[in-house]
């Protein structure tokens, strides 16, 4: 019989905010943070001091991510400030220094902490509703017909991030990129909700950062499909190409791996009679005259094979953060299974094409109507181009 | 408590002196005359012999996050160009050295980091004159080797530069107002009257001219920060500045079609002659030395030429390139082979006897011949469990079943050859063998792409694929036979060479009777041939032999003793952000020499390796030297071209060019130059800027019991 370990003795620690290593904790992480704030602020090197990835960086996100605080009421301040970001993506690093600089004046004036927050929620108030009204004079209203103010916002969201290593013509360059990718994401025909479309960010290390562009529709790498040849792509009739989405693995494995055991006899093949369920899915592609089939996962070589035999590009291991996007763009629902097919499920695509980014091989489908864009985002190093995404 | 947290910020920044020792062991790296060095793993005294930047830093043990960013620098600009990284490295300690000197002098980071960056950036603009079109280059190499007074193609190429390129426009004055170059270059153009011809030539400065006035409408005087070009500063240029205004008024639509006039003459008077010889010069202009990746790679380029001819694609494919390292030969029998060669073990190359003069039947697969394997993504089920009705002898004998029927399979479509991409089941490799089937595993995918397009063979994943389309045929296979006829017999391993009519597959056989050098050498060839591939694909190049730093050195040295002026803050301005600009101007200048000490240090570095000075000293002195004589000429740009044409400027690669005479040229290759500057300045000012080391993880007893723990905090 093994003993248990007797439970320590619960420890009551009262005004916390009081102790020291709180403080000088708390110290550490506004100095840490306040140092990084600001287009000349100071970058911090994050690595795990045993030969790991070095995360060099001036963002709050990335920050917050690596780090790992002890303290718990640091712990809940930067887990607030990592929900602040994840809603907003912006003011990070001026929501965690305000944090820390009130806290530190707050504790230093002595008085009730039930006063403090009184006062400080209706001081909060005041400003906002100040903020609100019209009177205030640090609003600017933006002008959407124009992209000068648009153009400045953009450019001074990147200009604060000196690891990006941008110079001026790369900074002008990828303002218009990506208030370009931003225009493609606007619908044309406004309905009653509009929402705006995907932009996808496709990475290309080692390149330029001048070298990176904006496409209308989505690219998808594939290794494996030779730009050399012109794509030749089965068309329907109202010449628009069908394309099958796949959310399923395609790759010929059994059903997931449950629990239990399943007993076969020996000489039957489970392998062998699934491929034969995939190659009658095939079958019935070729005969609904689809185009194109992508796959989130693995699609089988032999699948493949047949598909290309009668010339239907397949395309697999797109992803699941592309799924979302193809089946809006497309208009095509993801099917789930390869026991039952559904003719509905088709979307259609108004091309197809290849495209080669240094050295890399892309699929490029082209909607009919773009909401969705590709930005492909080049940068020198891994370092640079993490910080830039 | 899992955090701890270092200050690395001191006046001494320890990131960037790390920097600077990391770099230090790369300096004999540096120029085309490179000393190899041993790297000894003092644990299992084992050594090996490298001579590149890559391989160094490949080889040591990078903890640190200095090392560690600097090793993902290196590896990028290796994967992207595959030259120009000891060029990085060294510039890499250079810089770290020279930003610890400001930091030192107490100047701002945020001044180092916008100075230099701008100083860069309008030196990388300042270059631009220094490059030349692949098209002049093989002009200017083919009229120095065909005949040996090189002056009339070279003043011919002035003209032209000028043109393409507006910058360069002053020194063509310059040289126009000496009379003997005026004259052959009268000579070519004889249909033209002088007048004319002046009028072309300024006629580049219009779009100069407009260039500068958009920047800055109401300033008389251009300022370098802004035009990026330095040589129009002096007071007599002032005046041809307007002059071009009232060209730029007057002469603007005749511009382009003078351009295109004067450049159609140009080409076609010997561009014919050229383009045959031109590749070929341009490799070993390029190749800064390497003699046997050279030889080789001309060889390829005739050879791809010969093929271009019949089927038109483009001049240098470097997709069609393999090595393969034959171990025991001399160096001299290293070759280029048309068709993809390879070892195979002695027992495979018995099945070779029976093939020699057939048409074998050639299959390709994209995975490993096993069984076991599957295709990536293929989970395999782990809750099956196979029961046994009726044991038989079959019983244990599965592996054989699969065996037979793979090797059924192969029979029955008669396939001779498999080239595998991954590992092959031995006992299969036997039984092909037995009978008499070629299998070769680990061939690369661009190998099996190139057999799949000649043969038309499909490359499929597993055997049970296979249909008749699949297929392929028309491949020879035969021992390889080195350039004296014999075939090689190298104790395990022996050579055989695979062909299929037509295939554009090209192997560089390298051979080398020092193990330890076959990696470098592999590498040097890999260089050289990256090299006149990136040269092709900018279609430019740099005129090499250090001008280009040289230039660099001498337009920031301008920079740097250029009084402030109040336009000048204006310039200075319109770059900064506002706050930031009293420092900036104030720091200018120290800033400035910090980054020209690193061109410089490397300069003096090339001259020391290729001992065209005895020591750095000596080679400082005379870049001091020859960067006074230019600032004195005017135009740094015009006196640095004429200096190197005469060759009277530190030449590099003396020694090894010394077979081919001393006319032989040099050329750099513009992108990876420039990039690795890049490279190596974000990379120092990248850790310049940081000014913490957070490390997060478990190791903070470790950390605490180490003798550094006083330098570390804890969160």
């Amino acid at each position: 019989m093994s003993r248990l370990e007797a439970k320590k003795p619960p420890l009551f620690i009262s005004e916390p905010l009081t102790k020291d290593t709180f403080s000088q904790s708390l110290s550490l992480l506004s100095g840490i943070l306040k140092s990084c704030y600001g287009p000349a602020g100071r970058l911090k090197q994050l690595h795990n001091g045993a030969g790991g990835y070095v995360c060099t960086t001036s963002q709050s996100s990335a920050i917050f991510g690596h780090l790992s605080v002890s303290h718990p009421i640091l712990r809940v301040l930067t887990a607030s400030v990592q929900n602040h970001v994840s809603r907003f993506s912006d003011c990070g690093l001026f929501t965690a220094i305000l944090c820390c600089g009130l806290i530190e004046n707050l504790r230093s004036l002595n008085i009730a902490s039930c006063t403090i927050i009184k006062i400080s929620k209706h001081l909060l108030s005041l400003c906002m509703d100040y903020l609100k009204s019209e009177a205030c004079g640090c609003r600017i209203p933006v002008d959407f017909s124009s992209v000068e103010a648009l153009l400045c916002l953009v450019r001074s969201v990147l200009t604060s991030k000196p690891a990006c290593m941008l110079n001026k013509q790369e900074v002008d360059h990828l303002t218009v990129l990506i208030l370009k990718a931003f225009m493609f994401t606007v619908p044309s025909h406004v309905e009653t909700n509009a929402v705006l479309g995907k932009c996808i960010v496709v990475p290309v290390k080692g390149k330029r950062v001048v070298d990176s562009t904006v496409l209308p529709g989505l690219l998808i790498e594939t290794p494996e499909i030779p730009s050399a040849k012109p794509l030749i792509v089965k068309r329907s009739c109202s010449n628009v190409i069908k394309i099958a989405l796949f959310c399923v693995s395609m790759s010929g494995d059994l059903f997931s791996p449950e629990e239990g055991t399943i007993t076969v006899h020996h000489g039957i093949s489970l392998e062998k009679s699934e491929l034969n369920q995939l190659l009658n899915v095939g079958n019935q592609l070729v005969n609904d005259e689809v185009g194109l089939v992508i796959c989130q996962k693995v699609i089988h070589p032999s699948l493949k094979q047949y598909l290309k035999e009668n010339h239907i590009i397949a395309v697999d291991r797109a992803g699941l953060s592309l799924m979302e996007p193809l089946s809006q763009m497309t208009g095509s629902k993801p099917i789930a299974s390869i026991h039952f097919l559904s003719p509905s499920c088709y979307g259609s695509l108004k091309d197809v094409r290849i495209e080669s980014f240094a050295s890399k091989h892309f699929v490029h489908l082209i909607p009919t109507d773009a909401v969705v864009c590709s930005l492909l985002l080049c940068n020198r190093n891994e370092t640079a181009w993490d910080e830039l995404k | 408590l899992p955090m701890a947290f270092r200050d690395v910020n001191a006046r001494r920044h320890i990131g960037l002196q790390q920097l600077s020792s990391l770099a230090l062991a790369g300096r004999t790296l540096l120029g085309p005359m490179k000393s190899c060095k041993f790297i000894v793993d003092e644990s299992t005294n084992q050594s090996t012999l490298i001579c590149s930047a890559v391989r160094l830093i490949e080889s040591l043990d990078l903890t640190g996050a200095a090392g560690q960013l600097l090793n993902e620098t290196i590896q990028a600009q290796n994967k992207e160009f595959n030259t120009g990284m000891s060029t990085l490295l060294f510039l890499i300690g250079a810089w770290s050295n020279a930003v610890l000197e400001c930091l030192q002098q107490n100047v701002p980071v945020s001044a180092i980091v916008s100075v230099m960056s701008e100083g860069l950036n309008s030196c990388c603009e300042r270059v631009q004159c220094l490059q030349i079109s692949i098209h002049d280059v093989n002009k200017e190499i083919c009229s120095c080797s065909v005949k040996p007074n090189a002056f009339k193609s070279i003043t011919c190429q002035i003209g032209c530069n000028s043109l393409l390129n507006p910058q360069i426009f002053l020194y063509v004055q310059k040289d126009i107002s000496a009379p003997e170059e005026v004259i052959p270059r009268n000579s070519h153009s004889h249909q033209e009257d002088d007048s004319k011809f002046n009028e072309r030539l300024l006629s580049p400065l219009a779009g100069f001219g407009e260039r500068a006035s958009l920047v800055k409408p109401t300033g008389e005087k251009s300022t370098p920060m802004i035009s990026g070009s330095g040589g129009i500063t002096s007071s007599c240029n002032k005046q041809k500045l307007t002059h071009s205004r009232y060209f730029s008024t007057l002469g603007r639509s005749h511009f382009s079609s003078q351009q295109s006039n004067f450049q159609g003459y140009l080409s076609g008077s010997s561009a014919d002659l050229c383009e045959c010889c031109g590749l070929e010069h341009l490799a070993m202009a390029l190749s800064h030395g390497n003699q046997t990746g050279v030889k080789l790679l001309q060889s390829i380029v005739a050879y791809q030429r010969e093929k271009a001819e019949c089927s038109s694609s483009s001049q240098f494919n470097i997709a069609e390139i393999v090595t393969c390292c034959l171990l025991g030969l001399p160096e001299s029998f290293s070759c280029v082979s048309p068709g993809f060669v390879t070892l195979v073990s002695p027992e495979q190359a018995t099945v070779i006897k029976y093939f020699e003069d057939k048409l074998l039947r050639i299959l390709l697969m994209d995975g490993d011949l096993t069984e076991q394997y599957r295709h990536l993504g293929f989970n395999r089920p782990c809750n099956v469990r196979t029961v046994l009705e009726h044991p038989s002898l079959l019983e244990g004998r599965a592996g054989d079943l699969w065996l037979s029927s793979m090797l059924d399979i192969l029979r029955s479509f008669e396939v001779n050859l498999v080239l595998v991409k991954g590992n092959v089941c031995e006992n299969l490799m036997e039984r092909c063998i037995a009978n008499s089937i070629l299998v070769i595993g680990s061939v690369t995918r661009d190998v099996l792409c190139a057999f799949g397009e000649v043969t038309s063979a499909q490359s499929v994943t597993y055997l049970t694929q296979l249909n008749a389309s699949c297929v392929g045929s028309g491949a020879q296979v035969g021992l390889w036979k080195a350039c004296d006829g014999r075939a090689m017999d190298l104790g395990e391993l022996v050579p055989v060479s695979i062909k299929v009519e037509g295939i554009p597959l090209l192997t560089a056989v390298l051979t080398t009777t020092v193990a330890s050098k076959m990696q470098l050498i592999e590498d040097q060839f890999w260089t050289s041939a990256y090299r006149l591939h990136h040269a092709l694909s900018d279609k430019k190049v740099f005129r090499g032999g250090g001008a280009v730093e040289l230039l660099c050195l001498s337009h920031i040295q301008m920079l740097a003793e250029k009084p402030l002026q109040p336009e000048n803050k204006n310039a200075v301005k319109e770059f900064h952000n506002p706050w930031l600009t009293a420092s900036v101007t104030e720091y200018k200048s120290v800033v400035l020499r910090a980054l020209a000490s690193g061109w410089k240090q490397y300069l003096s570095v090339v001259m020391f390796n290729t001992a065209k000075a005895a020591s750095e000293l000596e080679a400082r002195t005379s870049i001091d030297h020859h960067l006074k004589k230019a600032a004195e000429c005017g135009s740094p740009s015009a006196y640095i071209l004429k200096e190197f044409r005469k060759g009277n400027l530190f030449r590099a690669g003396s020694g090894a060019f010394a077979d081919y005479g001393e006319d032989v040229k040099v050329y750099d290759n513009l992108a990876a130059k420039t990039e690795a500057w890049r490279r190596a300045l974000d990379l120092v000012l990248l850790v310049l800027q940081t000014d913490a080391e957070i490390i997060t993880g478990p190791q903070r007893n470790q950390l605490l019991n180490s003798h550094i723990s006083s330098e570390f905090m804890f969160l």
